[in-house]
């Protein structure tokens, strides 16, 4: 079934822009060719790497094209997925492997772009070592696992010239920009926001520790130790282990607080959190964590809470902001989404921004439903509940496509983009911050040059 | 009344004569509770949803998932699975990842060890019984790690290898008709860790032929197992 571009037309047009190419890059020179074609690379292929790879291709964008990857599992990611580009190998793509970083970027010199997906520990030096190759770059959350490895990056950056994105794709979700430029920033739909209510829980079958199969080989023990993991199931684990990732909270968790800051337009002031290893053996990291954060926007504080759990998965994942005139909820799940009116607030008042296209009218009042005993009756005192609005706006796409997409467009200087490093500076604050509370077991106080580089 | 039956038979005549190809009517299944039938045993590998839900919206005429288990399937008693260390052939005899003994091994578990993957674009998989069978259910796992809904599911039978002549297709869901196998009818569905049943209604056949295109979250095709009940 065809969902988005026809194969086959994406053959013809690809074909003939290869073809152009050849002709403009000859005639044109470089500068030429980087308009329209992008060469990447993928540094990690593991699941993430996988997930960003694929929703690059699923886009069928002619330009951009993958050359090589690189990835210390030879016998398993590397060989999966520079196979993977091999079969799409007619249509301009190749997958070059390499075990050494370093290698790959000596060797790929039309490289003009990489995505680095590897474990949080190793995204400062392999980000910074693409910057200073002149490079632009696509890193995933977390920016890294240490606020120096992160003011590197900012720092390399801003010594190269070159682009960082940060992988909070969130901000480039048709979705969300909707709910930030239309309903927070152009309406004010929600009035005075107050409070904040976020989580992503988990199902315990869906946090197992990844094994290695009978039928998947492992790296060495020298390799694994050289590359800073103490054997296979580490490597496979890693975001578990302190010094190497940072658990649910950064993994999760970093993705939703991020959304705080954006939406308020500030930076917390401070954060208290609960958390440890709860449930699960073998794990350093905390597997449930609840943080309350606190913000000082223009219009007054905000008291913000996450929470993250790892054995249970009710309700999901969303971020929920509560103004003094509607509730705002909105998810990376495309079920979950859509704007309550306080009761307050008539009805007309907000029929405007139905006519204006920026919510759906609800389509019934939400029904009431007591529990079967008789004798059960509406409490008088609760608020009746308001009426849900829904966003007029649909994501059909893989989740990261549009950011990765919004990089590649920068590049092509048609964008500016969505997250930039010292925006992912900003988040990384935020949340590498909740495991130190966690540890201290005390109120952290946020300073505002905290935040900048 | 009388138009219409011969509307009716020409347009027989003509599926006869397009290919051979034949779409074995819709009536309820094999497990309609008949005497001497049995429910066949299947067994089930571990549920495992895991990682960030994939995105599922926009695609067309998806089956609702009930979230409830399938119903016993029945079938003449004394059926098995015949496709168990049976040949498998395939569009790309070296896969991406895997080898295709695997797809009937028997091991149905999501693991990355167990997942035999096929390029992009237009896929098949052929299990070759070794004699022709009564076939009664076709079941098989595309991956189950996560909700994933794969595109252009065709499963075919026939006892020609090359699926020229004498080819029943048991499902198809290629609405487009993006195989040229035809416009299919049924429905897009999630892949869970109970499989896709598909009722083979009692067709002899020897070749059992799946194909896919993808699905929702990648461009490459995914098999985990296939078992063929028959007798």
């Amino acid at each position: 079934m065809v969902y988005q571009l026809n194969r086959r037309q994406f053959l013809r047009t690809s074909t003939a822009i290869g073809a152009g190419l050849y002709v403009s890059g000859k005639a044109l020179g470089a500068d030429a060719k980087h308009k329209d074609v992008i060469n990447v690379a993928l540094l990690g292929a593991g699941a993430q790497g996988q997930v960003l790879m694929d929703a690059i291709l699923k886009k069928m964008d002619p330009g951009i094209r993958f050359v090589a990857v690189c990835d210390i599992w030879e016998a398993g990611n590397l060989r999966k997925v520079s196979r993977r580009l091999k079969s799409w190998e007619k249509i301009g793509h190749k997958g070059t492997p390499y075990t050494d970083y370093r290698e790959m970027l000596d060797t790929e010199k039309d490289l003009d772009a990489v995505i680095v997906a590897t474990p949080d520990f190793w995204h400062s030096e392999h980000t910074v070592a693409c910057l200073e190759k002149g490079l632009h770059v696509y890193c995933e959350k977390e920016m890294s696992n240490t606020l120096e490895g992160a003011r590197k990056m900012v720092e390399a950056r801003n010594a190269s010239g070159k682009l960082l994105q940060i992988g909070h794709q969130r901000r480039s979700n048709p979705r969300y920009r909707h709910c930030y430029d239309k309903l927070i920033q152009d309406a004010g739909l929600i009035g005075r926001i107050t409070t904040i209510n976020g989580q992503w829980n988990r199902s315990k079958a869906s946090c197992e520790d990844r094994a290695l199969s009978e039928k998947e080989t492992p790296i060495d023990e020298a390799t694994l130790n050289k590359y800073g993991f103490k054997n296979m199931h580490q490597f496979l684990n890693w975001r578990w282990f302190k010094g190497l990732g940072g658990g649910p909270i950064v993994d999760l968790g970093s993705h939703q607080i991020d959304i705080y800051s954006w939406f308020l337009g500030c930076n917390p002031k401070s954060v208290i959190a609960s958390g440890g290893v709860d449930y699960w053996t073998g794990h350093e990291w905390y597997d449930t964590v609840m943080a309350v954060y606190e913000y000082e926007t223009a219009a007054g504080p905000v008291r913000a809470f996450y929470q993250t759990g790892t054995t249970n998965s009710s309700r999901g994942y969303f971020e929920s902001f509560m103004g003094d005139q509607g509730t705002l909820t909105i998810s990376e799940d495309p079920k979950v989404g859509g704007v309550y009116r306080e009761g307050w607030i008539l009805e007309e008042q907000w029929d405007q921004w139905v006519q204006g296209g920026y919510v759906l009218k609800p389509k019934g009042a939400p029904v009431f439903k007591g529990d079967d005993d008789a004798e059960a009756v509406l409490d008088p005192r609760a608020t009746v509940p308001p009426d849900l609005y829904t966003l007029p706006v649909t994501m059909n796409v893989p989740y990261h496509q549009p950011h990765l997409m919004n990089f590649f467009n920068t590049i092509r200087g048609t964008e500016t983009l969505n997250c930039p490093a010292e925006i992912g500076y900003e988040s990384a604050v935020s949340v590498l911050r909740v495991n130190e509370a966690v540890a201290q077991n005390r109120r952290l106080e946020f300073k505002p040059e905290d935040f900048h580089i | 009344m009388k138009k219409i039956m011969i509307l009716v038979l020409v347009a027989a005549m003509m599926a006869v004569m397009s290919g051979c190809s034949k779409k074995v009517p819709d009536e309820s299944p094999s497990g309609g509770g008949e005497a001497g039938r049995a429910p066949i045993s299947i067994e089930l590998p571990k549920p495992l949803f895991e990682g960030t839900p994939e995105n599922l919206t926009g695609i067309e005429n998806l089956e609702p998932d009930t979230k409830k288990p399938r119903p016993p399937f029945l079938a003449p008693a004394g059926v098995k699975n015949l496709a168990l260390n049976k040949t498998v052939t395939s569009s790309e005899m070296d896969p991406i990842n895997g080898t295709l003994d695997m797809i009937v091994d028997g091991d149905k578990e999501a693991t990355e060890g167990s997942v035999v993957e096929l390029g992009p674009f237009e896929q098949w998989v052929v299990v070759d019984l070794g004699a022709e069978y009564e076939l009664y259910a076709i079941v098989f796992w595309h991956f189950h790690r996560q909700p994933r809904v794969y595109k252009d599911v065709v499963v075919q039978l026939s006892s020609d290898p090359e699926f020229i002549t004498d080819v029943t297709t048991l499902f198809n869901n290629d609405m487009d008709n993006s195989l040229g196998l035809g416009v299919g009818t049924d429905m897009h569905y999630i892949d869970k860790a109970e499989g896709k049943l598909v009722d083979a209604k009692g067709t002899k056949a020897r070749y059992v032929k799946l194909w896919s295109q993808g699905n929702n979250q990648n461009d490459y095709s995914h098999y985990i197992e296939v078992e063929v009940f028959g007798q």
